[in-house]
């Protein structure tokens, strides 16, 4: 319950800082790249920062921030299909995410603004959901299980 | 010169006042700059200070609002989903799709909070209207591709960079591959606009 509230509250806020400044995770990249604008990337630099001092913050006043920093205690490091897996999706978010023009939350931000083109991305979205239950999800467990 | 303008408004509208009732409500109620009512909100955000709120807070709500295991899953716009319709799918469904600890009791509802929040801003900066849609299927397969590749991954390009914050070093890998594949991304989109032009051109 806590988690549950603690979220809507947390995605209100972020949803409406979203619309308003523009921030994307995947349009940073991309217009640093393409038109060597690094303004959308400060956002993900300063998500980076908000985040480590963050987690440095409550660590130090006894949060449950556990295990922090990782490092050399990351677990799965050993394992040959965790690497796999981890380029393998990495890539495909990037590249998919640079053809539809923004990640995940930006879309989300712009459907609700009621462009409906973005429906169409969300309706993808969570069909592709559904996909990765029936079909996606079962590849994986093989690959994993091949370790 | 915005103190000189505030100290004489009220003085000109008493006088008004004075003269006729009628007039000091219109100049209250209706015009004034300061009637929260009637004024438009304009909030701007930089990207640099909507990122450090993201991030601070999604170190906040794993500290003590329960938003744990896994580790840094503050937000995640893949992950939080899927617990959402899979806790829904376990539980109206009967359907055993699976879901983080995180969402065990409860859904994590943070996509409910970002349709919401950007619905609220964008009414409240005339920037909600519908707009016809354009490229539906080429959109529609994107989605459909982002949040497998995404569960792949395991999350998305959010907590990817809270991962790396976190010092994981698988994390720390798959955000340098987001960023590889976004450039890649970008040049595949470079090159298809190029050849559309050069077809344009020739025929």
């Amino acid at each position: 319950m806590t988690a549950a509230l603690a979220t809507l509250v947390l995605g209100f806020v972020i949803g409406y800082l979203g619309q308003r400044s523009r921030l994307c995770f995947v349009a940073g990249y991309r217009d640093l790249f393409l038109i060597r604008d690094a303004s959308l990337l400060k956002g993900v630099i300063g998500a980076f920062l908000g985040a480590l001092a963050g987690f440095i913050l409550f660590k130090f006043l006894g949060g449950r921030i556990v295990g922090f920093p990782m490092l050399l205690k990351t677990p799965e490091l050993d394992s040959v299909s965790a690497w796999l897996i981890t380029i393998v999706g990495g890539l495909g978010v990037g590249f998919v995410g640079a053809l539809a023009g923004g990640c995940p939350f930006r879309m989300h931000v712009l459907a609700a603004e009621g462009k409906r083109t973005y429906w169409f991305y969300l309706l993808g979205f969570y069909l592709g959901l559904i996909f990765y239950n029936l079909v996606t999800f079962h590849i994986l467990e093989r690959i994993t299980s091949l370790d | 010169m915005g103190t000189i303008d505030q100290g004489t408004g009220p003085v000109t509208a008493s006088a008004d006042a004075t003269k006729d009732s009628g007039a000091f409500a219109t100049r209250y109620m209706s015009g004034s700059r300061w009637n929260p009512f009637r004024h438009k909100v304009n909030v701007n955000v930089s990207p640099l200070q909507a990122g450090l709120v993201l991030g601070f807070s999604a170190a906040l709500v794993q500290a003590y609002f329960k938003v744990i295991p896994p580790v840094a899953y503050g937000i995640c716009m893949v992950c939080h989903p899927r617990d959402l319709v899979n806790w829904l799918a376990d539980h109206l469904l009967k359907i055993e799709w699976d879901y983080s600890l995180a969402s065990s009791s409860w859904p994590l509802l943070t996509v409910v909070g970002v349709l919401l929040g950007a619905m609220v801003a964008a009414r409240q900066h005339g920037e909600l209207r519908p707009q016809p849609s354009r490229q539906r299927w080429f959109y529609f397969v994107n989605g459909f591709l982002m949040m497998n590749f995404g569960l792949i991954l395991g999350s998305c390009p959010i907590r990817i960079v809270l991962l790396t914050a976190y010092g994981d070093l698988l994390g720390v890998v798959g955000c340098g591959c987001v960023i590889l594949g976004v450039v890649m991304g970008t040049i595949a989109l470079r090159w298809s606009a190029r050849r559309s032009i050069a077809r344009g051109v020739s025929a």
